[in-house]
């Protein structure tokens, strides 16, 4: 098949719903209270692009959640081998971060507005808390799953403990890391917009929320085409091709 | 001897630690109780709830939504995956706006959706079902798409219908994945509620802990987080675990995804 046949077939499914939405739209004439035309929602798209609204409130969302996604990594990855290397840590925390886990970060939410304010260091907080326990998680469980011969055979050749976790934990481990960063990061993007919605201080999530307020439905429909989009395109073009490029590299101690 | 009794005693051991250095730390440095209450006062706080105040009203509430939510996903979810799973072009037709409106999923349809059904049960539940619906149908897509075509072709082969074939052999193989995705939807169900509350509605767990907010009471937020996360635990051990373990005993071709 084409390529040109193939893009026609991702288009097709969204051209037949926008024609039944601006269908069921004028047909009912339905309220713009309640729900605009697709045209509406492309003129509104226009003015918050040319009016550089859009781009403000878009690179606040995406650095808000890079910079998470940095901070969970950095600080989740050690722990999760420190859990994961030694069996009484792994007893000890396995249990606890499964019961975290049923709290979702938005839960928390409440408190660190009572902590932090309105500020983006509340959100920024909700999001490394939902980012990072699916990261600990993963890296304890990738950790865990490493044959124990591998490490004792390099320790058998004299190797040190930083060579260990070099050479057999962290390769060992990378491809169930990636796959808990991804996880995190779909799970910190949802967290990070309805956070945004209530600190109010920037964000995709304020962009729509905020729109309410003033009844602009054409605003919010923009916002939420972009919130999906951008994930998409993180997700996709991002995260998707490291995750498979170490899944091909080191994928073969997963077993 | 004492090795095992500590063994067995370890998963305890980081609430154990949190309660001491919470327990430390507020006996040193005093925070004001609206930011960081004692120990004590969330106990009270909770007994208070539990036996004079909202909190029952506010768990049924909440359960009532989540059940109806799941509950609506999951028929839903299971009938549109099924006709995607049986039908190839069907699933391909849809895939790019499965794609897309999973990546919306719950949560960000709030500020529309608010305006169509107002705050209250109707709010809650859309969106308790727009996240589950997802999970729902890409697993029993997923479980279909898996089973092995030779069992279908061996109930053909003996003379059963399109229907027997169905009934008989997709059904059952696709109930672990099934299964394994109404654990993983009552997860985020339950997830998506709390959130849902906190805007969309005017009683619930998520509006318990909401307004410990509004009124500084970092007592009430704290015990609600915890209870949130308890009955996450319960539901999620004694009601899904069991459930999915004998489906998967019984029908089970492969070990089930846990589809965190």
């Amino acid at each position: 098949m084409t390529r040109h046949l193939r893009d026609l077939r991702v288009l097709l499914p969204f051209a037949v719903l926008i024609a039944i939405w601006w269908g069921l739209k004028d047909g009912f004439g339905i309220s713009d209270k309640l729900l605009v035309s697709p045209p509406q929602v492309w003129s509104a798209f226009g003015t918050l692009i040319t009016r550089g609204i859009l781009a403000e409130y878009a690179s606040t969302s995406l650095s808000m959640i890079g910079i998470a996604t940095l901070i969970s990594f950095v600080v989740g990855v050690p722990l999760g081998f420190a859990v994961g290397t030694n069996r009484y840590a792994a007893r000890a925390l396995e249990g606890f971060l499964r019961y975290l886990q049923g709290i979702s970060g938005i839960a928390w939410l409440p408190l660190a507005i009572l902590w932090f304010g309105f500020t983006h260091t509340t959100t920024l907080a909700i999001v490394i808390y939902t980012l990072i326990v699916p990261i600990i998680f993963n890296t304890m469980t990738g950790v865990r799953a490493i044959p124990e011969n591998y490490v004792l055979a390099l320790r058998s050749l004299g190797a040190s403990r930083l060579r260990i976790v070099t050479d057999v934990y962290f390769p060992g481990a990378l491809p169930s890391i990636v796959v808990g960063t991804r996880l995190g990061m779909g799970y910190g993007w949802r967290a990070l917009i309805a956070s945004e919605m209530l600190v109010r201080q920037g964000g995709l999530g304020d962009l729509i929320f905020g729109a309410r307020t003033f009844n602009q439905i054409d605003r919010i429909m923009v916002g939420m085409v972009v919130i999906g989009t951008l994930y998409i395109v993180v997700d996709r073009l991002l995260v998707q091709p490291v995750e498979s490029m170490t899944l091909a590299r080191w994928g073969v101690l997963r077993k | 001897m004492m090795g095992r009794i500590a063994w067995k005693l370890l998963p305890a051991a980081p609430a154990l630690v949190i309660l001491f250095a919470w327990w430390v730390y507020w006996t040193i440095a005093q925070p004001p109780p609206s930011v960081i209450p004692s120990i004590l006062d969330v106990v009270r706080t909770g007994a208070e709830l539990a036996f004079g105040g909202r909190l029952a009203g506010d768990i049924v509430a909440s359960m009532g939504r989540l059940l109806g939510g799941v509950a609506f996903g999951m028929v839903t979810g299971m009938i549109a995956g099924f006709i995607a799973g049986l039908w190839r072009p069907v699933a391909d037709f849809f895939n790019p706006l499965v794609v897309f409106f999973n990546a919306i999923s719950g949560i960000v349809w709030l500020p529309l959706v608010i305006g169509w059904l107002g705050v209250g049960n109707a709010l809650a539940t859309f969106l308790i079902w727009n996240t589950v619906f997802f999970i729902i149908f890409q697993n029993t897509v997923l479980g279909i798409q898996l089973v092995p075509e030779v069992l279908e072709q061996g109930v053909r082969s003996l003379g059963g219908g399109r229907w027997e074939t169905i009934r008989s052999v997709t059904l059952p193989g696709a109930l672990p994945y099934i299964l394994s995705g109404v654990r993983s939807g009552l997860g985020f169900g339950w997830r998506a509620l709390i959130a849902a509350e906190l805007v969309g509605a005017t009683t619930g767990l998520g509006q318990l802990i909401f307004s410990g907010s509004e009124y500084h009471r970092a007592d009430i937020i704290i015990f609600g987080a915890l209870l949130i996360g308890a009955i996450a635990m319960l539901m999620d051990r004694w009601l899904l675990a069991p459930i999915e373990r004998r489906t998967v005993i019984r029908w089970g071709l492969v070990a089930a995804s846990r589809g965190r």
